[in-house]
C-alpha cells in the first residue's frame, strides 16, 4: 500500500477552483450507490472525494471527468458536499496545468470552435439560422413576444434540425409572436463551463447577455434544458434576469390558453423520459406529462426511474464530447427499460438526451421496438 | 397561573370526568402533559412525593412509543 | 366490539393490521376501556349504532363531548415525547410504495406478541416469514438534505441491534444486514450488545448507506444498492427492508410551545436551558424524555425523576397540602383456617386465551384440593377484574388466591394491593406464570400449552396451601441525605435536595469540590464552565442546609435505608453522620495511556491535557502547525469492552477551538466511529467544515506513531491506512492528543463494599434497572449519579444529579418505608453456628447473636434483602427464606412431578 502525505498546496488549491465542500464528506457511500456509472463500470465519487480532501487528485485520468453532472448524488449526499462542483474544480485545475489526455481531444476542438464561432461543431456563425430557411422565422426585434432560442444542436446538427423546425411551426401555428437571433446566438455555455471551462463560459455568456440586452429581449423560450439552466441559473451570477421558459411549459401554456389546439389522436404507448437539466436541476416534471396527458389516444407509461428519481443519458457534464464505449452507456439502460414497459415510443425533451436515447436504439437494434422523439414532434402531429 | 388544558381528542373523556370528580376541586400541584414512559414517571414521583399530580394524554392510553415497542435494548426485557 | 361493522388500519399496529371503530386501544393499555375513534359510521355519518344496541351494561353514549377542563396547577412537566420520522416525504427508500419496505417502528410490531401477526414476523405482500433482512440506517437523521434532521436520532443503532438479536430469536437461520455510517453504541452496555448482535451468525454490519432500487415484481422482494471500498458497488436483494428513522419532534410542537409560551431549538425540540435539559425557557416549565431531544427510555426515566426534582424544588412548601393517604380495611386473621383458594384464570386479551384453552384450566382447577372457587377473565389487570377478585374473597371467604397470568415481576405488586383491599395477608398472593412460560413460547402447540398451564396451575395451587401470612415493617426515616462526591452531580444533586428542605451532607475526598469539571473549560455548547463551577460551588457553601466535608473518607458505612449511620474522617476529624438515603456520586478517572509514546514524549497528551492547555494559551498548543488526535484510547477494547461516550465530542470541541485560534492549524481526528449523537452531530460537521480531518481506523491496524529525527529535528510521525483511498496516510504532527478512556473511579470497590452496591463488569456502579430504575440501586435508599454510573456530558450529568435527587426525595418525604415480609429467619435449634450464611450475604444482615441456645445467627429483617443466597448456603436448612420456604417450594416441585408420574402410569396402563 503507497503511503502519502496531504498536500496542502493542492486541497487550497481545489478550495480556491470552488471545490471546497470536499471537506464535509463523511464517506458514507451513498454517492455511489446512486450514481449511474456503477450500473455500468465501477466509479467511486466517494473516492474521488476523499481524494480530492487531502490533495491527491490524480487529474489526467478519466475518472475526474466522467460525472455527467446528472445530479442524483447531490440531491442524496446527507453532508451536501456538491459533488458538481468538485468536479468541476478538478477540471478547472487540470485546464489550468494544461492536462491533455486522449479522451479530451474532442472537448479541446469544442471549446476551441465555441472560443471562435460560438458553436461546438467548428461550424460558421453566420450559418446559425439556417435550419430556418423556408419557414417563416424572422429575427427579432424589440417589442416581440418571445425569443426563440434554439440551441446548437438544433440549429446545426443535421439529425436535430428537425426539431427547431417543428417548434417553429408550432408556434406560428399558434400564433406566437417570435423571433430568433441567430448569428446573434452564442452557445450557452452551460457544458463548457462543466469541463471547467470557466473563462470560456464567461465569455459566451457575455456574448448572449448583450446580445439579449441589445434586442430588447425580456422572455426566452428554450429547447435545450441545458439552456434553460444556463440562462435561469448560471446567468444570475451576471446579475441578469430573463424571462426563461422551457418549450414543455410552453406548450402547456398555449394550449391551456386555447391558442394552440390538438385536433388529432395519437394511438400508441408512450413513455417520458426526465432530462436530468430539466427534472433534478430545476424541478420541472410535470409540465412535460401535463402536455403528454393532453393528446387524446395518448397512453402514458411511467418507467421505474422517472421524476426525481430519473436516470441520466450520460451525455451531461460536458461527456456530450467525450467518447463513452457503446457498452458503457447508461441510455442503453435506459432504452431497454422503456422497451421493457412495452412502450412504443419513448419522449423526450432535451437534445442531449435525444442524441444518446438514438444512439443506443440504433445500437441495440430497437429500430422495430421503439421510437425516440422530442415532445414538440408529437405536438406536430397532432395539431394539424 | 392557569393553564387550559391541551385540545384533547374525543377519546379523552373518560379521563377527563374523573378529573372533575375529584371534589370539585380542580386545583393540582403539579402538571403533566404527555403519558409516554417519560410523562408516567414523572408523574409516579411527585405523587410518591407527596404532590397531587393531573397526568394529561392525548391519546387513549398512557404508554406512548414504549408502549409499541416490542422489547427494549440493551437487556431486551419486555417494554410493558 | 366483534359487532362493529368497521374495519380501518389499527393506529397501534402501525397500521398494518386492521382493527373496529371501536376497540381497546392495546390489550394492556391504561386505561383499559373501550372506545370509540374517529372511524365510527355513527360519528361520521349518523349511521349504525349497533354497539349501543348490543352493549348490556349501556355503557355507550354516543353523546359524549370533549369537555374543557381547568386544571391550576404550580408547576408543568411537559413529557410529549417524539413523533418517528416519516419516510413518506421523501420518496428515495420505496416506503408505501414497496409492500416489504417497512419502518422499524413497524417492525417492533411485527416482532411483538400483541403485534398485527400475533408476533410472526411476516411480509404483507404474500404472509411468509422474511429471510433475508436489511436494516438502512440513519433515514431521516445525520444529514443536511431537504426533509432530513441534521442530528443524530442517538436510539436506532441499538434498537437495530436489538431488532436483529429478536430476528434471530425467532428465526436462526435469518439472515441480517445492517447498512451504516458509524456505530454508534455509546450507552452504558451497549458496545457488548453491539458485540452480541454482530457475532450472531448470518448477520452483517456493512458501512454504507444505500439505495433502495427497485422491487421485484413477483417475488417483491427490494433490491437495495451499496458501496463498498473493496470491490466497489453491490446490488443484493432482499426479503424485507427496514428503515431505521430517527426521531422528530412530537407532531403538534409548533402548538404546544405556542400554548405553553416556551421556545424551541432549530430542530422543533425545547429549547433547554444549556446545562440543565429539564429546565425550558420559561420559569416553573419542566420537560423530560424524547421531548429534549432524542434519548433513550433511561434517559427518559431519569429526567422525568429530574423534572419531578425541579418541580419539588419550586412547590415544596405545599407539600402533602393535596395528596391523599390510601387506606386499606383492616386485615383478617386467616392462619388458623383451612385453605381456601381461589383460582383467576386471565385470557390477556388473546395472548393466553388463544393458545391456552382457559376454560378448561379453569374447569381442571376446580378439581384440586382447596380450590373453592375458579373463573376466567378477560384481563385480570384491569380495574374491573380486580374488583371481581376483592368481591370474591369477600363472597366466598377465599384465603388463598392465585391469578393465572402473567410475570409476577410486572403485576406481583398489584394484585397483592387486591389482596389487602379485600382485608387479606397480602402474602396469601401466588402467582402462576401462563404468558411468558407458556402461551408465549408454544403458540404452536395450543394442547400441549394448555396442559402446561394446567401443570403450573396445579404447582401454584399446590404451593399455596403452605402461605403463611407475612407482616410487613415499617421503619422510620432520617430526613438527611449524605452525598458522596462534590463534583457536578454531587452538588446539583445536594442542591435539589436541600432546596427541597432537607439537610444534606456533602463528602469530597479532595480539598476542593469541582471534581473533572474543574480540568473542563467549555462545553461544545459554548458554556463557561468554570464559571459555572464557581457558582455551583458557591451555592453549595451558601446554603444553610448543606454540610460540605472535604478531603474527606468514608471508614465506616452501617444501618439501611431510611436510618444509614456512615463514618468520615475530615481534616483530622471524624463524624459520625446519620442519614436516611445515600448517593453516590464520585465520578471517575481518566486512564494514563500506555499506547502511542505517552509518557515517552512530551508532545503526546490526552484529551483533557489538551484542553487546559488550550485554555491556559501555552503557545506549543496554540501555535502547533499541526495537530493529530487518535480516539478510543484504553477503550472498546478487550480490556474495557465500553465506549466511553464523550470522547467523540470532546475531541471535536478541541478541534474548534484550535481552528478557532488558528484556522491554518491542520487537525487530524483518526478515529473507530464518530459519536457524535444527538445534536453534537452538528458540530462533527462544523469541524469538518472547518476542515479538520477526519481518518477512520480499525482496531487489527491502529495508526502508529513514531518520533522520527529529520533535519536534525525530532518529528512525530503518524501513519494510518485510509479505505477509502486505499492507501496510507502519513501527517505530521506536532502535539498528539490522545481521546484516552474514562475509567472507574479508584475507590469504586471500597465503596461497593462500604454501601452494598454492585459494580457492572466495567467496574462502573451498576443501577437496579436499567431502564425502571436508571438512578437507583438495588440497595434501598442508596441512589447513583453522575459519571460514576457512566462517562456522560455535563448537561447529561446534570439531568440524572436532579433524577436522583427526584428519588430521593420521593424516600425522604415520607416519614416511613415498608420493608418486606419476605426476609430470612433462622431456626435456632437447627443452626450449628458454621457461620456460612454469614459470608454468603451481600448486605451483612446476618450476624451471630448470644441466645439461650448459644451463638446462633441472626437475622436483621430491616437488612435482609430476601434474595436466599444464605439458604443455599446453609448445612442444615436451618435458616429459611419466608415466603420461599423449602415447605413452599417442595411442594410445588412434588406437585409438577405428580403429573408426569401419573402420565407415565398412564403410558403403562396403555
Ligand atoms: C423504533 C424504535 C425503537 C426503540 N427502541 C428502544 C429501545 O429498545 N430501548 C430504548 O431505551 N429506547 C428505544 N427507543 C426510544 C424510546 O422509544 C424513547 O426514548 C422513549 O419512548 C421516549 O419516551 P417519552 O415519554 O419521552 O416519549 P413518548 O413515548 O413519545 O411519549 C410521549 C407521550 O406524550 C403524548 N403527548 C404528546 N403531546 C402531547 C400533548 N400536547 N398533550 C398531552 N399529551 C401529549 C404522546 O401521545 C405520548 O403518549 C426506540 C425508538 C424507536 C423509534
Ligand atoms: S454521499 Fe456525500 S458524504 Fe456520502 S460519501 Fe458521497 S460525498 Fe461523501
Ligand atoms: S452527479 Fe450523477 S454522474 Fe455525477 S457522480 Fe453524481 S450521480 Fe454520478
Ligand atoms: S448514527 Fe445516529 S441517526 Fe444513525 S442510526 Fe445510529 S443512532 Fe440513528
Ligand atoms: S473516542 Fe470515545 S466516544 Fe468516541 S467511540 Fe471512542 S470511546 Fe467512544
Amino acid at each position: 500500500m503507497d503511503t502519502e502525505a496531504p498536500i496542502r498546496e493542492v486541497i487550497e488549491e481545489i478550495k480556491e477552483s470552488g471545490g471546497d465542500a470536499v471537506k464535509y464528506c463523511y464517506q458514507c457511500g451513498k454517492c455511489d450507490s446512486v450514481c449511474p456509472w456503477n450500473r455500468v463500470i465501477n466509479f467511486s465519487m466517494r473516492k474521488l472525494i476523499r481524494e480530492a480532501t487531502f490533495g491527491f487528485p490524480e487529474i489526467d485520468r478519466e475518472e475526474v471527468w466522467r460525472c455527467t453532472t446528472c445530479g442524483k448524488c447531490p440531491q442524496q449526499c446527507p453532508r451536501d458536499v456538491k459533488q458538481i462542483e468538485d468536479m468541476v474544480a478538478l477540471r478547472r485545475i487540470a485546464n489550468a496545468y494544461g492536462v491533455t489526455p486522449a479522451f479530451l481531444k474532442p472537448v479541446r476542438s469544442a471549446s476551441a470552435s465555441l472560443a471562435a464561432e460560438g458553436n461546438p461543431f467548428g461550424e460558421e456563425r453566420a450559418k446559425r439560422a439556417d435550419w430556418a430557411e423556408g419557414l417563416s422565422v424572422k429575427p427579432f426585434t424589440e417589442g416581440m413576444e418571445i425569443l426563440y432560442f434554439p440551441c446548437c444542436f438544433l440549429s446545426y446538427d443535421g439529425q436535430l434540425k428537425k426539431v427547431a423546425q417543428a417548434t417553429a411551426g408550432i408556434l406560428n401555428q399558434a400564433g406566437v409572436d417570435f423571433g430568433i437571433l441567430g448569428a446573434g446566438e452564442s452557445c450557452c455555455g452551460e457544458s463548457i463551463r462543466k469541463t471547467g471551462h470557466e473563462a470560456l463560459f464567461k465569455q459566451l455568456a457575455r456574448e448572449n447577455i448583450k446580445s439579449f440586452i441589445d434586442h430588447g429581449v425580456k422572455k426566452i423560450l428554450v429547447s435545450s434544458p441545458h439552456c434553460y439552466h444556463a440562462f435561469k441559473n448560471d446567468y444570475a451570477g451576471f446579475k441578469v434576469n430573463f424571462e426563461v421558459v422551457h418549450i414543455s411549459q410552453y406548450l402547456g401554456e398555449l394550449i391551456n390558453e386555447g391558442r394552440l389546439k390538438i385536433s388529432k389522436e395519437y394511438h400508441k404507448k408512450v413513455t417520458y423520459h426526465d432530462p436530468c437539466y430539466l427534472g433534478r436541476h430545476n424541478g420541472i416534471y410535470d409540465a412535460p406529462r401535463g402536455v403528454l396527458k393532453r393528446i387524446p389516444g395518448l397512453e402514458l407509461q411511467e418507467m421505474e426511474e422517472s421524476r426525481e428519481n430519473s436516470l441520466c443519458c450520460g451525455m451531461g457534464g460536458g461527456r456530450i464530447w467525450i467518447d463513452t464505449k457503446m457498452s458503457d452507456r447508461f441510455s442503453n439502460l435506459r432504452i431497454k427499460e422503456a422497451g421493457g414497459l412495452g412502450a412504443e415510443v419513448l419522449v423526450t425533451a432535451c437534445p442531449y438526451c435525444l442524441t444518446a436515447l438514438e444512439d443506443s436504439r440504433l445500437g441495440l437494434n430497437y429500430e422495430d421496438v421503439i421510437q425516440v422523439k422530442e415532445i414538440t414532434e408529437i405536438i406536430q402531429e397532432v395539431i394539424r | 397561573m392557569n393553564i387550559k388544558v391541551p385540545a384533547v381528542t374525543g377519546m379523552e373523556r373518560a379521563k377527563e370526568r374523573h378529573a372533575k370528580s375529584l371534589a370539585g376541586a380542580n386545583f393540582g400541584d403539579v402538571l403533566v402533559a404527555g403519558g409516554g414512559i417519560s410523562g408516567i414517571q414523572a408523574s409516579l414521583d411527585l405523587a410518591n412525593a407527596g404532590f397531587k399530580v393531573y397526568l394529561v394524554e392525548k391519546g387513549p392510553a398512557i404508554g406512548g412509543h414504549m408502549a409499541q415497542l416490542d422489547k427494549t435494548f440493551p437487556t431486551n426485557d419486555c417494554s410493558m | 366490539m366483534e359487532y362493529c361493522p368497521v374495519k380501518y388500519p389499527d393506529q397501534f399496529n402501525q397500521a398494518i393490521s386492521k382493527n373496529k371503530a371501536i376497540h381497546i386501544y392495546y390489550s394492556q393499555a391504561i386505561p383499559l376501556i373501550t372506545y370509540i375513534d374517529e372511524s365510527c359510521l355513527y360519528l361520521k355519518e349518523k349511521k349504525c349504532r349497533i354497539c349501543e344496541a348490543v352493549c348490556k351494561n349501556n355503557a355507550i353514549d354516543f353523546n359524549q363531548t370533549a369537555e374543557k377542563v381547568e386544571i391550576k396547577a404550580g408547576a408543568i412537566v411537559l413529557a410529549p415525547g417524539f413523533e418517528p420520522f416519516d419516510p413518506r416525504l421523501r420518496e428515495d427508500y420505496g416506503y408505501g410504495k414497496f409492500a416489504n419496505v417497512v419502518t422499524s417502528m413497524d417492525y417492533e410490531r411485527l416482532l411483538c406478541a400483541t403485534g398485527p401477526y400475533e408476533g410472526e414476523v411476516l411480509r404483507s405482500s404474500d404472509l411468509k416469514h422474511p429471510h433475508k433482512i436489511a436494516w438502512i440506517q440513519c433515514v431521516g437523521s445525520r444529514q443536511v438534505t431537504p426533509g432530513g434532521s441534521s442530528y443524530c436520532s442517538a436510539v436506532c443503532c441499538t434498537y437495530t441491534q436489538k431488532q436483529v438479536i429478536l430476528t434471530k430469536d425467532h428465526d436462526a437461520a435469518a439472515e441480517c444486514a445492517v447498512f451504516h455510517n458509524d456505530i454508534r453504541s455509546y450507552g452504558k452496555d451497549f458496545e457488548r450488545f453491539y458485540q452480541r448482535a454482530e457475532s450472531l451468525p448470518g448477520v452483517r454490519f456493512i458501512r454504507s448507506y444505500v439505495s433502495v432500487v427497485r422491487e421485484n415484481p413477483e417475488t417483491k422482494s427490494v433490491t437495495i444498492r451499496y458501496a463498498t471500498t473493496a470491490d466497489g458497488v453491490k446490488e443484493e436483494e432482499f426479503d424485507m427492508v427496514v428503515l431505521s428513522v430517527g426521531l422528530n419532534p412530537p407532531a403538534d410542537f409548533k402548538d404546544l410551545a405556542d400554548k405553553f409560551k416556551i421556545e424551541l431549538n432549530g430542530h422543533g425540540f425545547c429549547q433547554t436551558d444549556p446545562v440543565n435539559p429539564v429546565e425550558t425557557s420559561r420559569p416553573g416549565i419542566f420537560i423530560s424524555g424524547a421531548f429534549q431531544g432524542p434519548v433513550d427510555i433511561p434517559e427518559s426515566v431519569f429526567s422525568a425523576s429530574g423534572a419531578g426534582s425541579r418541580c419539588g424544588e419550586l412547590l415544596t412548601a405545599r407539600r402533602g397540602d393535596l395528596a391523599r393517604e390510601r387506606v386499606y380495611p383492616p386485615e383478617r386473621d386467616a392462619s388458623g383456617e383451612e385453605p381456601r383458594i381461589g383460582v383467576f384464570v386471565c385470557h390477556c386479551g388473546a395472548n393466553i386465551g388463544r393458545i391456552v384453552n382457559v376454560p378448561e384450566a379453569v374447569e381442571y382447577c376446580k378439581t384440586l384440593p382447596n380450590v373453592v372457587h375458579a373463573q376466567e377473565q378477560l384481563f385480570s389487570c384491569a380495574t374491573n377484574c380486580a374488583g371481581e377478585i376483592t368481591d370474591m374473597i369477600k363472597e366466598k371467604g377465599l384465603n388463598r388466591v392465585i391469578v393465572a397470568a402473567c410475570s409476577p415481576r410486572t403485576l406481583e405488586a398489584l394484585f397483592r394491593d387486591t389482596l389487602r383491599e379485600a382485608g387479606l395477608n397480602q402474602y396469601y398472593y401466588e402467582m402462576a406464570n401462563i404468558r411468558e412460560h407458556c402461551s408465549w413460547v408454544h403458540p404452536k402447540e395450543k394442547e400441549e400449552a394448555t396442559r402446561k398451564a394446567k401443570d403450573l396451575i396445579r404447582m401454584s395451587v399446590a404451593r399455596s396451601r403452605h402461605l403463611e401470612p407475612l407482616m410487613e415493617i415499617e421503619l422510620p426515616v432520617n430526613k438527611a441525605a449524605l452525598v458522596v462526591g462534590g463534583g457536578i452531580a454531587g452538588m446539583t444533586c445536594a442542591l435539589s435536595i436541600a432546596g427541597q428542605g432537607h439537610e444534606v451532607h456533602l463528602v469530597e475526598k479532595e480539598t476542593e469540590l469541582g471534581g473533572t469539571a474543574r480540568r473542563i473549560h467549555d462545553t461544545l455548547e459554548g458554556l463557561d464552565v468554570q464559571a459555572y463551577l464557581r457558582d455551583l460551588i458557591k451555592k453549595v457553601y451558601r446554603h444553610p442546609l448543606i454540610h460540605v466535608y472535604t478531603g474527606a473518607a468514608i471508614s465506616d458505612a452501617a444501618g439501611y435505608v431510611g436510618n444509614f449511620v456512615t463514618v468520615v474522617r475530615s481534616e483530622g476529624r471524624v463524624f459520625e453522620i446519620k442519614h436516611g438515603a445515600t448517593v453516590i456520586a464520585v465520578g471517575a478517572d481518566i486512564y494514563t495511556p500506555a499506547e502511542y509514546l505517552y509518557g515517552e514524549d512530551e508532545r503526546v497528551m490526552t484529551h483533557l491535557d489538551l484542553e487546559e492547555r488550550i485554555a491556559k494559551g501555552d503557545a506549543k498548543v496554540t501555535n502547533a502547525a499541526s495537530v493529530v488526535m487518535i480516539q478510543c484510547v484504553g477503550c472498546r477494547n478487550e480490556d474495557r469492552n465500553y465506549c466511553s461516550r464523550i470522547c467523540c465530542s470532546e475531541s471535536i470541541k478541541n478541534a474548534l477551538k484550535l481552528k478557532a485560534i488558528n484556522p491554518g492549524t491542520d487537525v487530524y481526528i483518526l478515529f473507530r466511529d464518530i459519536r457524535t449523537y444527538g445534536y453534537n452531530e452538528d458540530y462533527y460537521r462544523e469541524a469538518a467544515g472547518k476542515e479538520v480531518r477526519f481518518i477512520r481506523y480499525e482496531p487489527h491496524d491502529p495508526p502508529l506513531v513514531e518520533a522520527v529525527a529529520e533535519g536534525g529535528k525530532s518529528i512525530l510521525k503518524v501513519t494510518a491506512t485510509d479505505y477509502v483511498l486505499g492507501k496510507k496516510l502519513e501527517l505530521d504532527a506536532d502535539i498528539i492528543a490522545l481521546a484516552a478512556a474514562i475509567i472507574p473511579a479508584a475507590g469504586a470497590r471500597e465503596l461497593e463494599n462500604l454501601f452494598k452496591v454492585g459494580l457492572n463488569p466495567d467496574g462502573f456502579f451498576k443501577e437496579a434497572h436499567v431502564k425502571l430504575r436508571p438512578v437507583e440501586f438495588a440497595a434501598e435508599g442508596v441512589y447513583l449519579c453522575g459519571i460514576a454510573h457512566y462517562p456522560k456530558l455535563i448537561k447529561e450529568t446534570v439531568s440524572q444529579a436532579y433524577g436522583a435527587a427526584g428519588r430521593v426525595l420521593t424516600l425522604l418525604s415520607s416519614d416511613t418505608v415498608t420493608a418486606s415480609g419476605s426476609i430470612c429467619a433462622v431456626d435456632e435449634n437447627k443452626c450449628i453456628s458454621c457461620g456460612a450464611c454469614i459470608a454468603a450475604c451481600k448486605y451483612g444482615a446476618i450476624e451471630f447473636r448470644e441466645t439461650p441456645l448459644g451463638r446462633k445467627a441472626a437475622v436483621n429483617p430491616v437488612l435482609c434483602k430476601g434474595d436466599g443466597l444464605c439458604n443455599a448456603k446453609c448445612p442444615t436448612g436451618a435458616i429459611q427464606l419466608k415466603h420461599f420456604t423449602d415447605d413452599e417450594i417442595l411442594s410445588q416441585i412434588d406437585a409438577a412431578l405428580l403429573e408426569e408420574e401419573s402420565a407415565e402410569r398412564d403410558q403403562a396402563v396403555v
